[in-house]
């Protein structure tokens, strides 16, 4: 840590860092009104995937990062689980020295313009912010200025391609492409490591690529992440099921020394109640994976998907955001959120539910479906809810949904998504007799280096969490790396 | 060999002795040991609502304390006490598949739930698993105070599962109501198949020393078989479904007083603990003995022969309270 | 990548591939399955292994042309590439001695079939085939069949070849003749369907291995997801293999036809962009 603290000091005591200080007042930069994300008008973008948050112009970026105070202490910092240089990056944008700004992103994170859109800033960095728990005031908006950063590179046509060092010729593999092993891989690679990135699906990039719906995170914008990893020498294999096409067994015959599992929770939840496996019910991944990954929605891709005009998307979490903003955007009059306990339970981040709401998706919350049913070709066409009350707060402080007696009654309805959450896939586990997991399923690891109990196994993100966020699940792989690095060490020490 | 075949809930039993619910029935080794042992059904350990959210806060404390699985976005948290339940479902579903497969005797699943809701959720799917039958175990929380009704709540979560379920059920009531006698009657006329009385109600005690709440005698008294039998003489006759006794079945004459005052089984539990799984045979035999000494050859030749219609001094089983009159009528 | 090496006409629908995938090869048992996706634009669709060749480091698949996936499949020659291939995945069929075992195919299931009628004679049981289609020409592997049964019975709707009548008259007539110990139907629902209700007729132990939509076959999607003895399973990964007793046939019918008028369409427009082409 300290080693850190000294490095950052060192940092932020260069000459132009000072003379940024200098060239304005605190009290100026304290009575800046922090900026606004512009968005894309809630009735034109309901009709359409483009993004809804549009991204900052320069000036307003510029402006946004003189807000920032440099503070010599960078609690922000704290807050961001892959340790982003926020001081650093966000004076570089106030210098308008905005490639210089990208390298600094690049040192810790793979992905930056992928952070910048889907991180939820507000509760890591910005809730960490000087401005945040000193001043009490809305702290700088460092999510937006990193994907200003991240999106300005890109669009320069000039991208930074971190240096790596020489080749050392050990073999690790990474087994899926998603957030956690794309961290892995950025930061294996640069140590000099010969890494294997095995991507089941048929393109690499996990829950950035089949989840995380166009209106949110273009893929065509994590392609050009992946793409960046690919120059610096991380090779990715598609189709390629550890477990399945070849065993971690095999791969340790062909050279790998250490693996990361990075598989995701891979295994969508039900609710198992009856009629739920009528047609036109189907998982949150599934909808959404034909739709963003398959393109389902556009008729030059041979993949079909269910349409509906009245569309009940079961949850209220991100995932279940998405899902129903989609099938708004596919078409339904009428979008709903069915979810049994009220707006302040939900688990879906503020914004997300702000946009949601915006663009006409309608919430039916404190109910519960409890039966669906079909017509005579079994497609669905009509579900049974029951209202709720809450009841006590339960372990997590929620309160608890309680089913009101004699509540029930009958709601139209053409598509059903359930989002109730995933449990880990069971196919890394499952081939690893003496791997230790946990009564969720979810492997375990030690908390600081991922390595589970096979030394060389270390893993990450959802096969660990057991369904959380891209960003922790890439903080889970920077961890992992340096785990990696210090065991391959330790063993070729030997 | 005696016949001591019985007909309850319309299953065709080989002898009166069910195994009650309880932990003996909670898994497949211990259901084929009843079997071995001679049990003619058992009726599997219920499945209890409140045990499953108990559950599902006990793993949401331990998902909080694990900074991996605790996450404030996390969908399968919002939900865990829902999974927790089908994950509890789907055990207890295979426990009456495999129960099905490996076992002859029929099986009787049982629940207990805290909503209704889940009343008719719960009893589908155990139909659908193949359960032979069904037992409702209604006992009502008694210090629930928003309850205004019990007999009414009762009957409404019989109507909710008849209409989902075409399985026997049965209902294992408390032996504490307003008007037993017009309870009983009224629930057998609802299209059930049977009702157990009763069922042991928790028994909490105070230790003198410490002055804390401790849990009473867990196991039923040997003289507690009294109080069934008593409204089961009563009833039998006029009752429109099987009747079963429950509470208090330590000894083969303790079932042979039940049929006689015409229950068609007896549910045994707190003797199986007591002695062994073995006791079943003991019990079967101090039967047939009795059988061979009177002169039976089948169960049905004495089932209801002391019921309140058959005796000759019915009102013994009418009195309240003690007079000199009927306290002297050995 | 997924170069196609042989290409065999079985009859007008239905083509044999034999496709290089040799780690693919290597590992797969007798009921795995692979996705399979063709250019960019294409669906993923799942397809049974046929059978394999180590040496060569090659699968095969059998397709029938029922839409535009498998027609583009099934349309291709000896050097192109099948652009996704992945697998092997499901689980392994369980193959174990025990006595008499009647497998019983029905149309393109016999593909799936051979695999398992080979593995079960091999591990020494009797092996009785029973394969069935609508008329001559759809009836194919009939001579891979015979290497590996003791014997193979033929059943055809309109009798042009073997007997005149449906599978379940072929299998009917094996159960009344000897005593079968396992029955393994694989085909059509629906004939899987009328199978399993003939074998609990006799109280056989009996194996449907289940045809189901899905997306990525790993158990991410659930796609797939089918009854079986009351509970939720999912075909990808609980299967392809079920007790065919507890299968909810018609769910799986009706999951089968979701996409219908979808896939009709298309494949319709499909085959029209076809001819305009030809002419």
């Amino acid at each position: 840590m300290e080693i850190i603290a000294e490095y950052l000091k060192q940092e932020r005591s260069q000459e132009w860092r000072e003379e940024l200080r200098k060239s304005m007042k605190s009290k100026d930069r304290t009575t800046k009104v922090r900026v606004h994300m512009p968005e894309e008008d809630p009735i034109k973008r309901a009709k359409s995937h483009i993004e809804v948050n549009r991204g900052l112009t320069m000036e307003i970026a510029v402006e946004e990062a003189q807000r920032c105070l440099d503070c010599p202490d960078p609690t922000c910092m704290q807050g961001c689980p892959v340790s982003i240089n926020i001081p650093k990056f966000i004076k570089y944008v106030e210098k308008q020295d905005f490639a210089m700004a990208a390298r600094t992103l690049k040192e810790t994170n793979a992905l930056p313009a992928v952070c910048g859109r889907v991180c939820p800033q507000e509760v890591q960095c910005e809730a960490s912010c000087f401005y945040t728990l000193k001043l009490k005031k809305i702290p700088v908006a460092i999510g937006h200025l990193e994907r200003f950063v991240a999106d300005w590179e890109r669009n320069s046509g000039n991208m930074y391609v971190p240096e790596v060092a020489p080749s050392n010729g050990i073999k690790v593999a990474i087994i899926g492409s998603g957030p956690s092993g794309l961290a892995v891989a950025g930061d294996l690679i640069k140590l000099g490591y010969s890494v294997t990135v095995f991507e089941a699906l048929h393109e690499p990039g996990g829950v950035l690529k089949y989840g995380i719906p166009e209106f949110r995170l273009p893929n065509e914008i994590v392609d050009v992440e992946i793409n960046n990893l690919k120059k610096m020498g991380v090779e990715f294999i598609n189709n390629f099921i550890v477990g399945k096409t070849a065993t971690i067994d095999d791969l340790k015959e062909e050279g790998f020394e250490a693996f990361f599992a990075g598989s995701g929770a891979g295994l969508p939840n039900f609710m198992n109640i009856p009629g739920e496996n009528a047609n036109g019910i189907m998982s949150s991944n599934e909808y959404l994976t034909r739709v963003n990954l398959m393109n389902a929605a556009h008729d030059d891709y041979d993949t079909p998907v269910f349409l509906g005009k009245k569309v009940a998307v079961i949850g209220g979490g991100n995932t279940a955001m998405d899902s129903v903003r989609t099938a708004k955007r596919l078409g339904a009059d009428k979008a709903m959120i069915i979810y049994r306990r009220t707006l302040d339970e939900m688990p879906a981040r503020a914004e997300e539910i702000k946009h949601a709401q915006e663009e006409g998706i309608e919430f039916l919350n404190l109910n519960s479906p409890i039966e669906y049913f079909a017509d005579k070709n079994g497609r669905v066409n009509k579900m049974r809810l029951q209202k709720m009350e809450l009841g006590e707060p339960d372990s997590s402080g929620r309160r608890r949904p309680v089913p009101i007696e004699g509540s029930e009654y009958e709601l139209e309805t053409d598509l059903v998504v359930v989002s109730v959450g995933v449990s880990p896939n069971p196919l890394i586990p499952a081939s690893l007799p003496g791997l230790n997991v946990s009564r969720w399923g979810t492997i375990i690891v030690d908390d600081k280096e991922m390595q589970s109990s096979i030394p060389e196994l270390f893993a990450g993100g959802d096969i660990v969490r057991g369904g959380a966020t891209v960003i922790l699940a890439m903080g889970d792989g920077r961890n992992a790396a340096a785990g990696i690095h210090r065991y391959l060490q330790n063993i070729n020490k030997k | 060999m005696k016949d001591l075949t019985t007909k309850y809930l319309g299953l065709n039993l080989k002898n009166p002795i069910v195994v009650g619910s309880c932990s003996l029935t909670s898994s497949l080794s211990e259901i084929k040991k009843l079997e071995k042992n001679g049990a003619a059904a058992v009726v599997l350990k219920s499945i209890f609502e409140e045990e499953i959210l108990m559950d599902a806060e006990s793993q949401l404390r331990e998902a909080k304390e694990n900074s991996f699985i605790y996450d404030k976005y996390s969908e399968t948290l919002d939900y865990i006490d829902f999974h927790v339940k089908e994950e509890r479902l789907n055990d207890y579903i295979q426990l009456i598949k495999q129960a099905k497969k490996e076992v002859l005797i029929p099986i009787i699943a049982s629940i207990n739930c805290v909503s209704s809701a889940e009343w008719t959720s719960f009893a589908k799917r155990i139909e659908e698993a193949g359960a032979d039958a069904l037992e409702l175990n209604v006992s009502l929380n008694p210090t629930d105070l928003e309850i205004r009704d019990f007999e009414q709540t009762i009957k409404i979560i019989i109507q909710k599962v008849l209409a989902q379920v075409k399985i026997p059920v049965s209902v294992k009531i408390n032996n504490s109501f307003t008007h037993m006698a017009r309870t009983i009657l009224d629930l057998s006329q609802t299209g059930i198949a049977g009702l157990v009385l009763f069922n042991r109600a928790y028994a909490p005690d105070i230790d003198i020393n410490t002055f804390e709440a401790v849990q009473g005698r867990s196991f039923s008294s040997p003289e507690s078989y009294t109080e069934t039998m008593r409204w089961i003489a009563l009833l039998s006759d006029k009752v429109k479904c099987s009747l079963a006794a429950s509470s208090g079945i330590h000894s083969s004459e303790a079932i042979i007083k039940q049929i006689l005052a015409g229950a068609d089984a007896v549910q045994v539990v707190s003797a199986l603990y007591e002695h062994s799984t073995e006791h079943i045979n003991v019990l079967l035999d101090g039967i047939e003995k009795w059988m061979e000494e009177k002169g039976f050859s089948s169960l049905e030749q004495f089932k209801g022969k002391a019921s309140s219609k058959n005796l000759s001094n019915p009102a013994v089983f009418e009195r309240i309270q003690f007079m000199k009159h009927f306290s002297g009528i050995n | 990548m997924n170069r196609i090496v042989a290409v065999e006409n079985l009859s007008e629908s239905v083509v044999k591939l034999e496709i290089e995938a040799p780690r693919i090869a290597q590992k797969r048992k007798a009921g795995h399955f692979v996705i399979v996706k063709l250019g960019l634009k294409g669906e993923r669709i799942p397809l049974t292994i046929s059978s394999a060749d180590t040496e060569k480091g090659t699968i095969t698949l059998i397709i029938q042309k029922v839409g535009v996936t498998s027609h583009k499949i099934a349309v291709l020659n000896i050097g192109d590439e099948v652009t996704d291939v992945v697998g092997p995945l499901g689980l392994a069929t369980h193959i174990e001695k025990i006595g008499t075992v009647l497998c019983a195919g029905g149309g393109v299931g016999t593909a799936p079939l051979l695999p398992i009628v080979e593995a079960m004679h091999k591990a020494g049981n009797r092996v009785i085939t029973v394969l069935a289609a609508r008329s001559k020409d759809l009836i194919i592997l009939e001579k891979e069949m015979r290497a590996f049964s003791d014997e193979v019975i033929i059943m055809t709707d309109d009798g042009s070849l073997g007997k005149q009548g449906l599978v379940t008259h072929g299998m009917e007539e094996v159960i009344l003749r000897e005593k079968v110990d396992k029955a393994i139907t694989i085909g059509p629902a629906i004939m899987m369907k009328f199978s399993s209700m003939l074998t609990k007729k006799y109280n056989i132990p009996t194996e449907a291995s289940l045809n189901a939509i899905m997306v990525d076959g790993t158990g991410m999607c659930g796609a797939c997801r089918v009854t079986v003895g009351g509970s939720t399973k999912f075909v990808c990964v609980d299967g392809p293999e079920f007790n065919a007793h507890e299968v909810n046939f018609d769910e799986l019918l009706s999951r089968l036809g979701g996409f219908k008028d979808e896939e009709y369409k298309a494949y319709q427009t499909y085959l029209e962009g076809l001819k305009k082409e030809t002419v």
